[in-house]
């Protein structure tokens, strides 16, 4: 009888850690330290809930077409680290992912905010979980302006008068600070939210929040930092053959000397500068008048579980335990940035896990003010209008009151409907 | 045929008929259907009939500019890239010492021509500090705006196509090593100097594979996607957004894969025009064994 009584209940713990038991699947970007410390988390929250985790890993270009593809033909992994800008283009509607709100159960939503809860929902459906916030702060190479004699500048019009001092007293190959293609549209963004008070697109109406005139300020305020030799022509970074920052000798060698990135590539770009060289990231550059900081602040990516999932709730516990559980936490450490849940910042932070410079970063992003940030303002097509025109008028072939027109009209309408 | 070995022929031709069936076939039917659709990948696909080809002829100034950049960039490479390519392929036709080492290394690049790692490569040695640059230099002059100029963009682009001449050049070598010596002989004793023999007997026997060539160049540049997106990702001023890197910006970054297929029909119909073009016009300059044209 005792061993009838030992073997059923042997078979019924054996069933029943096999009916829990799943084999998951995990896709994500990101560098090398992400990747390490991701797939030795996800081993021991396996481990904990007995669950197995086929890791699925890449750098950033090209994943957005991977998961696209993936969900189109619905073999998307079950937990997918997910760019917030993404939510307008694979979940219109709040369908694209699974409603994490099911598992509040399981998933301590707890540790967020509801600013972080609210970033990550579309139409009430809670399509994936902030992982960390960033945002754009400014950088500069402290090495260089100290050979320079000239204090790191605080407004956009120290930054300007830092150029000819620069050049003069370093060379003309050296310049005070950065911007092309996509930074230079970002700095653009900032200079005329800072000066108008709003975000490029209004949420409200789905339209461009901007009059021609505010934007054609703006494109005018890029026109200027070229002509007075701040930051290099469209057509000078073009010839570099746009090798991003991290891969520019300019930079490396300090001839670059400022620039405006995500608080999250802090440690990217500093690692090629030479010996000695010492990056620093400093407040937002202000202007007389600002109505706001204007801090391009926004979830620096999502976990999502998919509504394909064939165990969703195994794929929850995964999600928490990546995210809230100490131990997995200590693990990840800051790959992917300062953490958004409550306890994982804790954790990290009484484990000196953060290193100083990355908090100060980060506080830089997270005091300012801001109208807030479409995740609209980074959709594909508005990012094409906003370049293409914007890159003729770099180059001297629009105005910018017709380069202004140009990417008003060709925002909306691309926007009608979305 | 008996009939046990009456379908084996079919089965050691299945893998290859399967592989065509499911992936060129059925997408390239699928494609034909998606242009009439509106598709976004997350949705279902839905039908809207020629609004795709109507926006495309009618609202599209980047395709346009991009059809434009893509004929000038096909009817640019080509020509150069055959006459390159036969110029290399008669001098390695000589009777040389280590004349296969020279043959093999003029094929490597275009081994290596298409993979992602010479297009960076051909970033760096263009770059406005790279090599290329460095080298004018040192020999005084400018240093010239490679990428940044939209006048020369294009320009290096096709640079890096042409430095893929091997293939082309070894089937031309073929070619004129098939050719009878006797009739060199005979033209000789005539008094036909090498310029007359290449001009009268080399490029007429020749022009099958001239042909050949130039269908399979042509149809290939109109495919050209890597050096480009690696190198310029089209730009600047869109002076090197070649249709395919259109086709691939509105698939896949901008999910509208109903428009990308009605581009790529677009292309399609182009090259196959071309290609009939070149076919009805190969009646008049390619001569075939056996041919009775004098």
């Amino acid at each position: 009888m005792r061993t009838m009584f030992m073997t059923a209940a042997l078979f019924a713990a054996t069933s029943l850690s096999t009916a829990f038991a799943s084999d998951l699947r995990m896709s994500w970007w990101g560098s090398d330290d992400r990747h390490v410390a991701t797939q030795q988390a996800l081993k021991v929250c396996g481990t904990k809930f007995g669950h197995t985790i086929a890791p699925e890993f890449t750098g950033f270009q090209g994943h957005q077409e991977k998961i696209a593809t993936q969900l189109a033909g619905r073999t998307e992994a079950d937990i997918m680290q997910v760019n917030w800008p993404w939510l307008p283009l694979f979940t219109k509607n709040g369908d694209g992912f699974a409603d994490l709100n099911q598992y509040k159960d399981i998933i301590d939503l707890t540790q967020w905010s509801k600013s972080d809860l609210d970033s990550g929902s579309v139409k009430g459906k809670l399509n994936g979980i902030s992982v960390s916030t960033t945002g754009r702060v400014f950088m500069f190479n402290k090495t260089t302006y100290d050979k320079a004699g000239i204090p790191i500048p605080k407004t956009w019009e120290e930054l300007i008068a830092a150029a000819p001092k620069m050049k003069e007293k370093l060379g003309k190959e050296y310049f005070p600070f950065e911007g092309a293609a996509l930074d230079a549209r970002l700095m653009v963004i900032l200079r005329t939210t800072q000066k108008t008070g709003k975000d490029l697109i209004d949420p409200a109406t789905n339209k461009v929040a901007w009059s021609e005139a505010e934007l054609a300020e703006g494109l005018e305020f890029y026109k200027t930092l070229v002509d007075k030799g701040v930051i290099e022509s469209w057509k000078q970074v073009a010839a570099g053959g746009n090798t991003p920052l991290h891969e520019n000798q300019k930079w490396a060698k300090g001839q670059i000397a400022g620039t405006y990135q995500w608080d999250s590539t802090y440690g990217k770009i500093a690692t090629p500068m030479e010996k000695g060289q010492e990056l620093v990231p400093v407040k937002l550059l202000t202007i007389e008048g600002a109505k706001t900081d204007g801090v391009y602040r926004k979830p620096s990516m999502l976990f999502s579980i998919s509504r394909n999932s064939k165990d969703p709730k195994g794929a929850a516990q995964v999600l928490n335990c990546l995210l809230n559980d100490p131990e997995a936490v200590k693990i990840m450490g800051a790959t992917r940035g300062i953490p958004s849940s409550k306890v994982a910042l804790d954790t990290l932070t009484k484990e000196g896990k953060i290193k100083p410079v990355q908090l100060e970063a980060y506080k830089r992003v997270m005091e300012p003010t801001s109208p807030g940030v479409s995740p609209l303002n980074e959709h594909p097509r508005v990012t094409e209008v906003f370049d293409t025109n914007f890159e003729a008028f770099a180059y001297g072939q629009q105005s910018s009151k017709e380069a202004a027109t140009e990417i008003i009209a060709g925002i909306n309408q691309a926007l009608t409907g979305i | 045929m008996s009939g046990d070995n009456r379908f084996l022929g079919l089965f050691y031709l299945s893998p290859f008929i399967i592989g065509l069936l499911v992936f060129t076939a059925l997408p390239f039917l699928a494609s034909l259907y998606l242009s009439f659709t509106n598709y976004n990948l997350m949705n279902e696909p839905v039908f809207t009939g020629l609004q795709n080809y109507i926006r495309l002829f009618t609202n599209d100034r980047t395709f346009r500019k991009s059809l434009w950049v893509t004929l000038i960039y096909v009817f640019t490479t080509v020509p150069l890239k055959l006459v390159f390519a036969l110029f290399m392929a008669v001098i390695l036709n000589y009777k040389l010492k280590f004349i296969n080492v020279f043959r093999t290394a003029y094929y490597v690049p275009s081994i290596l021509g298409g993979s992602i790692a010479i297009a960076v490569l051909w970033r760096y040695i263009f770059a406005d500090v790279g090599l290329v640059n460095m080298g004018l230099t040192m020999l005084g002059f400018e240093p010239v705006n490679w990428f940044g100029d939209p006048t020369n963009a294009l320009f290096t682009i096709t640079l890096l196509r042409l430095w893929q001449f091997g293939s082309a050049m070894v089937i031309f070598l073929a070619a004129l090593q098939s050719i009878d010596k006797t009739l060199y002989e005979a033209a000789s004793i005539d008094g036909a100097g090498k310029w007359t023999s290449f001009v009268y007997i080399t490029l007429p026997l020749i022009t099958p594979v001239i042909f050949f060539n130039l269908i399979m160049q042509m149809v290939q540049a109109f495919q050209e996607f890597n050096g480009p997106y690696i190198i310029t990702q089209g730009g600047p001023l869109k002076s090197t957004y070649l249709l395919p890197i259109y086709i691939y910006d509105e698939a896949f970054k901008r999910f509208d894969m109903g428009y990308a297929s009605a581009i790529a029909w677009v292309l399609f119909l182009i090259i196959m025009a071309l290609t009939l073009i070149a076919f009805w016009s190969s009646r008049h300059w390619v001569y075939y064994a056996g041919d009775k044209r004098s």
